[in-house]
C-alpha cells in the first residue's frame, strides 16, 4: 500500500472514541512519538494543522524556481500567507521565527544539517557558570541519537575530533563539492577545525527516500523526495503500525478535568467545526512557539495564566540562535548552485567558551552553496546576505550584471549559528490583536538579541573573514544578525526538577498535569549552537521509550 | 503610456545591456513577464500599480519614486523583471547556468579530502570537545 492510501486509512475519524495518546503536531518530534507509541501497541491520533506535502508543488527542478519559492516556500509564515499556518506577531522581535505547518513540520523547509549537541551543551552551568545543566548527559542521549540517525537515513563521516568517538553514519557523506572544498581550504590555511557535512539526506536510496541528486533546493522542499522528512521516513511506518493522522486539524485547547488531569484536546477541523479528541495522554509537539501558544490558550478560568504554568515559565526563555552569514566570492568557478543545501562542510573551531573573547559559549559554522542568480544578485527578497539599506541603483543596471558575474557560480556562504543564552524576557505571549484563520490568537514574539550574542557574532564574523580571505575571496558580504533566521525555536517550556522553576520534568511530563507531555525543543534548558533537530528527535525518542515502559504507572484521568 | 511600454522601459533601466549580457527587452517580452506574474498572483496588484507611471518621469525617476512611496509596487516590478530575465534560456546559456540540475555521483567514491591529506591535518590537530563524564 502506498503512502497516500495509508494516509486516507489513517485519517478516518472514530466519533467520541478515547485513544491512549493524542499528539499535537506531525513534525519531527510528533512523528517519532507516533511511530514508537503505535509500534508498542498504543492507540495514537496525531492532529496536524497542515496537510500532506505535495511533491509536485516543489519547484526546484523548474525554471520558475527562484520566483515561486520566495513566496510559496518562504520559511516565514507571515510571508507565505497560507491559512494552514498561524501568523506570528513579529512587531516586538529582532528575529523572525521561521516554521512550516504540514506532515513533516518545519523540516519540510529545513536544510537537513544533521548535528548532535556536544557534551558541553548538557553541562553549561558546571563548565561555564551560565544557565542550567541538563538533567541528562551527552552519553545518556547518544544511543537515542544513533537510533534516530538510522531511522532518518543520515549521511556523514564519523571520526570528527570535535565529538567523542562514535560509530559510522548509516550512509557515506555526500560529496562536498567545490564549495565545500573551498570552505575547507580557508579553514586549513588558518589551521582550524572543519569536517565534511553530515546531513539528513541519504546518499543512497533508503525506504521511501530517494538518493540525493544534488539539486540544491533543499531549503524550499526537495522535489526528488531525497531530503529526509518524516512524511517519508516515519509516517509510512507509523500508519502501518496503526497510528492515525488527522490533517487540517488545528488544536485550540488541551482540556483537563476537576483533578487537573488532561482528558484530550479540542480542535477545529478542515470544515471549521470544533471537534473533541479524548485521550488518556496528550503530547505537545508543536515547536517552541506553537507549544507555549497552545498552553497559553488552554486552562480556562481556573488557570488564567495558561495550562501547566504554575511556575510562570510557559513561553519564557525563548532561544532562536542569532545568526550571521558571510557570502564570499572567488575568481575560480565553484558551481555554487549545486546541492546539498545542506551543509557541505562545518566547523566547530569556536564552539567552546574561551573567556578571553569577551563572551561565553560559542558557535557552529556551516558552509553552503550560494544558489541561483536571482538570490546572489542581492537585488530582491530577503536573502540573508543582502544589504538592507543603500540606493536601489547599487543593485541594478550595470551593477546587477557585475554582482551576478562575480558571485553566481563563484561564491559560498558560511552561516554562523551562535549559542543563545536563555533570558526570561525573551518570550512567546499571545497577541492581543492578531488571529489565525480560525480566529485563535496568534503568538507574539518578544525577543532581543543580547549582548553576549552580539559579541559572539562579531568575533566569529571577524574570524570567518580571515578564513575566506585566506582561501582567496575577492568579495565578502556580511549580514548580522540576520532577521529572517529564527529557524531554531527552543526553550519555552523548560525542563527541570523544580516545579517552581520549570514546566516539565526530564521525561517531558508537565509538573502540573502529569499526563500532559511536551516533546519538542520547548523543553531544552539551553540551546547549544548546533542545529537542533537531531537532538529534538533523540529526546522525543528517549521520552517515548520511557512513556511506554512506565505506561502501567502513568496517572490518567 | 501602455503597460507593456512602461514595463519594458523600467526593465531596460533595471537590466541594461552590459558586456556580453543583453538588455531585458532584447531577450524578454512583456508577455514573458506576464507569464512570470502568473506564478506570483500575489504580486499582481503591486505590479499594476507600479506600471501606472507619470509619462513626464524618466524610468529612473519613476523607480526612485516607487521605491520611496510604494515599496510593494517597487518590489513587484523588480521581482518580475529579474526573475523573468534569469529564467530566459539565452540568459542562462550566457551565464553558464543549467538551472537546478540533477547531478549523478558515486556515493562510495573516495573523497579527495581523504587522499590529499587535508582531513588528516584536522585529525592531527587533536581532540576539540570538552569531555564531561562525572560532571
Ligand atoms: C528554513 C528552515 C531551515 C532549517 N534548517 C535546519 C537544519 O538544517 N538542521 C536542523 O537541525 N534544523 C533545521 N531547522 C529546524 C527544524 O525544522 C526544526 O528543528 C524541526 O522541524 C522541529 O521539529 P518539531 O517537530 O519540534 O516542530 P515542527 O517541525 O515545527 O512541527 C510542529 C508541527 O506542529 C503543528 N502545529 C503547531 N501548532 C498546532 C496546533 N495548534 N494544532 C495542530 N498542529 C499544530 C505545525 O503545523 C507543525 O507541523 C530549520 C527550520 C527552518 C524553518
Ligand atoms: S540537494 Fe538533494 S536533498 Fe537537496 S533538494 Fe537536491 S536532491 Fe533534494
Amino acid at each position: 500500500m502506498n503512502v497516500e492510501s495509508l494516509s486516507e486509512r489513517g485519517a478516518r475519524a472514530r466519533r467520541d472514541e478515547e485513544v491512549d495518546v493524542a499528539i499535537v503536531g506531525a513534525g519531527p518530534s510528533g512523528s517519532v512519538a507516533a511511530l514508537h507509541l503505535a509500534r508498542a501497541g498504543l492507540s495514537v491520533v496525531v492532529l496536524e494543522q497542515g496537510e500532506w506535502p505535495e511533491y509536485n508543488d516543489y519547484t526546484g527542478a523548474r525554471p520558475e524556481h527562484e520566483l515561486v519559492s520566495t513566496k510559496l516556500w518562504h520559511p516565514n509564515p507571515n510571508v507565505r500567507d497560507n491559512p494552514n499556518d498561524y501568523p506570528v506577531d513579529t512587531s516586538t522581535t529582532d528575529i523572525n521565527p521561521l516554521m512550516f505547518a504540514g506532515v513533516g513540520g518545519s523540516a519540510t523547509l529545513y536544510g537537513a544539517q544533521w548535528m548532535h549537541f556536544l557534551p558541553s551543551d548538557f553541562r553549561v552551568r558546571s563548565l561555564d557558570g551560565v544557565a542550567e545543566d541538563w538533567p541528562f548527559s551527552y552519553e545518556d542521549l547518544l544511543p537515542y541519537q544513533l537510533e534516530i540517525e538510522r531511522e532518518v537515513g543520515v549521511s556523514g563521516l564519523a571520526g570528527d575530533p570535535a565529538f567523542p568517538p562514535r560509530g559510522p553514519y548509516p550512509f557515506p557523506a555526500l560529496p562536498i563539492g567545490s564549495v565545500g572544498l573551498r570552505g575547507a581550504l580557508g579553514m586549513e590555511r588558518m589551521g582550524w577545525h572543519w569536517w565534511p557535512g553530515s546531513n539528513a539526506i541519504p546518499s543512497e536510496k533508503f525506504g521511501e527516500l530517494n538518493a540525493c541528486v544534488r539539486r540544491g533546493t533543499c531549503l524550499t522542499g526537495c522535489p526528488e523526495g531525497a531530503k529526509s522528512t518524516t512524511d517519508r521516513s516515519h509516517w509510512p511506518l507509523a500508519l502501518k503500525a496503526g497510528a492515525r493522522l488527522v490533517t487540517r486539524a488545528r488544536v485550540k485547547e488541551v482540556e483537563t478535568n476537576e483533578q487537573g488531569l488532561a482528558t484530550g484536546v479540542v480542535y477545529v477541523d478542515a470544515n471549521g467545526r470544533d471537534r473533541r479528541q479524548r485521550a488518556k495522554l496528550v503530547i505537545l509537539c508543536a515547536n517552541g512557539v506553537g507549544t507555549p501558544r497552545l498552553l497559553l490558550m488552554s486552562g480556562g478560568a481556573k488557570n488564567p495564566d495558561g495550562l501547566a504554568n504554575s511556575s510562570g515559565m510557559v513561553g519564557k526563555r525563548l532561544m532562536m540562535h542569532p545568526f550571521a552569514s558571510i557570502l564570499a566570492s572567488y575568481e575560480d568557478p565553484l558551481d555554487s548552485w549545486r546541492g546539498p543545501f545542506g551543509q557541505q562542510v562545518y566547523s566547530l573551531e569556536f564552539y567552546e567558551t574561551d573567556e578571553r573573547r569577551g563572551f561565553v559559549r560559542g558557535s557552529k559554522w556551516n558552509c553552503m552553496p550560494s544558489g541561483g542568480p536571482v538570490g546572489v544578485s542581492g537585488a530582491i527578497g530577503s536573502k540573508v546576505y543582502v544589504a538592507e539599506e543603500g540606493r536601489f541603483q547599487d543593485f541594478w543596471g550595470a551593477n546587477l550584471h557585475e554582482n551576478v558575474a562575480r558571485r553566481f557560480g563563484h561564491s559560498l556562504i558560511w552561516g554562523i549559528v551562535g549559542e543563545d543564552l536563555p533570558e526570561e524576557n525573551n518570550q512567546v505571549v499571545l497577541s492581543k490583536d492578531l488571529v489565525d484563520s480560525d480566529g485563535l490568537p496568534a503568538p507574539q514574539i518578544v525577543y532581543k538579541v543580547n549582548e553576549n550574542s552580539n559579541r559572539l557574532l562579531q568575533f566569529n564574523i571577524d574570524r570567518c573573514l580571515e578564513s575566506v580571505h585566506a582561501a582567496g575571496a575577492i568579495e565578502t558580504l556580511v549580514s548580522t544578525p540576520v532577521r529572517e533566521s529564527g529557524w531554531h525555536l527552543i526553550g519555552t517550556t523548560v525542563m527541570g526538577d523544580d516545579p517552581r522553576r520549570s514546566v516539565v520534568d526530564q521525561w517531558g511530563a508537565c509538573h502540573d498535569v502529569p499526563n500532559l507531555y511536551i516533546m519538542d525543543a520547548s523543553t531544552f534548558p539551553t540551546s547549544g549552537a548546533t542545529n537542533p533537530t537531531a537532538t529534538i528527535m533523540a529526546v522525543a525518542l528517549r521520552n517515548t521509550r520511557r512513556m511506554i515502559a512506565e505506561r502501567r504507572n502513568q496517572k490518567v484521568a | 503610456m501602455s503597460q507593456d511600454k512602461t514595463f519594458l522601459a523600467l526593465a531596460d533601466f533595471l537590466i541594461p545591456a552590459h558586456g556580453e549580457m543583453p538588455a531585458f527587452g532584447s531577450v524578454c517580452s512583456f508577455a514573458d513577464a506576464q507569464k512570470a506574474l502568473d506564478f506570483r498572483v500575489d504580486l499582481k496588484e503591486g505590479f499594476d500599480r507600479g506600471l501606472d507611471a507619470d509619462p513626464a518621469l524618466s524610468a529612473e525617476a519613476h523607480l526612485e519614486k516607487l521605491n520611496k512611496e510604494d515599496g510593494a509596487a517597487f518590489s513587484a516590478v523588480t521581482t518580475i523583471a529579474i526573475c523573468t530575465y534569469y529564467m530566459n534560456p539565452r540568459v542562462r546559456e550566457l551565464l553558464g547556468y543549467p538551472g537546478q540540475e540533477s547531478v549523478q555521483y558515486d556515493s562510495k567514491a573516495t573523497q579527495i579530502y581523504l587522499t590529499d591529506g587535508s582531513l588528516g591535518h584536522v585529525l592531527a590537530r587533536g581532540r576539540k570537545y570538552r569531555p564531561t563524564p562525572g560532571l
